[in-house]
């Protein structure tokens, strides 16, 4: 009897080694995305991200969400109108997925390629450079992902009939650490 | 007094009063000169019973506008003010299979009417296609220790679309585009009525002269009060506090849109003393000093979501 307890024990422990070796939980972040116009350069700012990231056998997938009403750009009637136009209520959350390998996590940058769902569409992006700083345990990632309008099939948002331009980068501020 | 102006000789004040009179039918008038029809019909089920609460969605296919409306308790539906055009549309209810209509063409200024029946079944919710997926040293990947959005505490609700709502955004959308368009146009008819004042109200000014202000005038106040029908007729999104410069912007209508009544009303006052060889007096007086204010409470707005200070 005792025997079948150790080895259900020692099996669920091997189980769970087997499932996650690690876990990685977004601490905080600030993604800032940025619009040029010919009148007007607008950054919209988000705190409200949420990320987790799962380890195994030395490779590690990551997620992150963004609501994509939780970026404010300092003018209500502007993020409605993004909102809109990136048809925020249909599709409410920004996902980015990357799978990484677990070492990198000691390296002062990374190239990450990203696969990005927004607005209905699904973009993928390559070999996106992020700088690491690790400190007391925890990862800060900083970056920029050269996202366009037209990789999500966003038709450019216009004020007095100039249309904003088709890039709208997107800087990453993310501090992990691990669970 | 109002009969006496509508009977003085010119008839140009007169013809102010029937500009500003017919403001309030000029959008219905712009959307049927513009060629807007309307899209209407009923949905039932496989037993000919009404469908009440389908989302019934319209997409142009010119332009990929969408606009989405909500079936009645007797299964109909209307979409009122649609460009001509072809539009794709999609029939969605709990516990029906979605129906899709590839193509449903509206001609403008008529009806065109469009029943359809829906087939019970679970809905078939339409997703993003993934990009495909090419052989990248570190390509996001689906394994099973992958995280998932109910791993980050995001209920279901929190990631379900809302059809209603990205309609009524839409809507809102469209309506302050062309708010924004018409506040452009009258920006010129506005310069100009400011313009001709200068040969309009002084002690040597012609009759031409003052006719000319007073139609440029009547022109201004039409085109304004269209550009107001559309900002004040947008729907308001639910738990939207308004934020930044878009509060200067409103808070310069009350000055504008008080001043775009009184200003005419002041005008035809001080025509009228005109044209009886008097000098303008009383409160007919005040026309200049309201205009002005006026038109600078409209350029401040418009400069206000224009120019980032």
């Amino acid at each position: 009897m005792k025997k079948n307890v150790l080895m259900a024990f020692a099996l669920l422990a091997l189980h769970t080694l087997a499932i996650a070796d690690s876990q990685w939980v977004l601490k905080q972040s600030t993604l800032t995305y940025h619009v040029s116009h010919p009148l007007h350069q607008t950054d919209g700012v988000s705190h409200a991200a949420r990320g987790k990231g799962s380890c195994h056998a030395g490779e590690c997938d990551f997620l992150i969400a963004v609501p994509v009403k939780s970026f404010d750009s300092g003018d209500s009637n502007r993020d409605l109108h993004m909102l809109q136009v990136t048809r925020g209520a249909e599709f409410p959350v920004v996902v980015v997925r990357t799978h990484l390998p677990e070492s990198a996590a000691t390296s002062a940058t990374i190239n990450a390629d990203l696969e990005i769902q927004f607005a209905g569409q699904t973009a993928q992006y390559k070999q996106i450079p992020f700088k690491l700083v690790t400190q007391s345990g925890e990862t800060h990632i900083t970056g920029t992902i050269p996202a366009t309008l037209s990789d999500f099939k966003i038709d450019p948002p216009s004020l007095l009939t100039m249309r904003v331009k088709n890039e709208i980068p997107v800087r990453v501020d993310m501090t992990w650490r691990p669970q | 007094m109002l009969r006496k102006i509508f009977r003085n000789r010119h008839g140009v004040p007169g013809l102010v009063f029937f500009v500003c009179l017919s403001v309030a039918f000029a959008p219905s008038l712009m959307a049927q000169t513009a060629g807007m029809g309307t899209l209407t019909g009923r949905v039932i089920d496989a037993s000919g019973n009404a469908v009440a609460n389908a989302t019934v969605t319209a997409t142009s296919a010119d332009n990929g506008q969408m606009r989405s409306a909500a079936t009645a308790t007797n299964g109909s539906y209307t979409f009122d003010g649609l460009p001509g055009g072809s539009y794709r549309l999609k029939f969605e209810a709990s516990g029906f299979k979605t129906l899709e209509i590839p193509s449903a063409i509206v001609k403008g200024t008529e009806t065109a009417v469009l029943d359809e029946k829906l087939e019970a079944g679970e809905p078939i919710t339409a997703k993003p296609t993934p990009a495909p997926q090419d052989n990248l040293p570190n390509a996001p990947s689906s394994s099973a220790t992958a995280p998932s959005l109910s791993d980050l505490g995001l209920s279901p609700e929190q990631t379900q679309g809302n059809a209603r709502e990205q309609a009524l955004l839409d809507k809102r959308a469209h309506m302050l585009k062309i708010h924004q368009r018409m506040g452009l146009i009258t920006t010129i008819p506005l310069i100009a009525t400011v313009a001709t004042s200068l040969n309009a109200g002084g002690r040597n000014t012609s009759t031409a002269s003052r006719d000319l202000h007073t139609a440029l005038g009547g022109v201004t106040g039409d085109l304004y009060f269209i550009t107001a029908y559309y900002a004040i007729r947008a729907p308001r999104v639910p738990g939207t506090e308004t934020r930044g410069p878009i509060r200067f912007h409103k808070a310069m209508a009350w000055i504008h849109g008080p001043g775009m009544i009184m200003t005419p009303i002041l005008g035809i006052m001080a025509f009228d003393e005109k044209n009886k060889g008097e000098k303008v007096h009383g409160i007919a007086s005040a026309h200049g000093p309201v205009a002005i204010v006026t038109a600078g409470a409209f350029g401040a707005a418009l400069l206000s979501v224009s120019v980032k200070f």
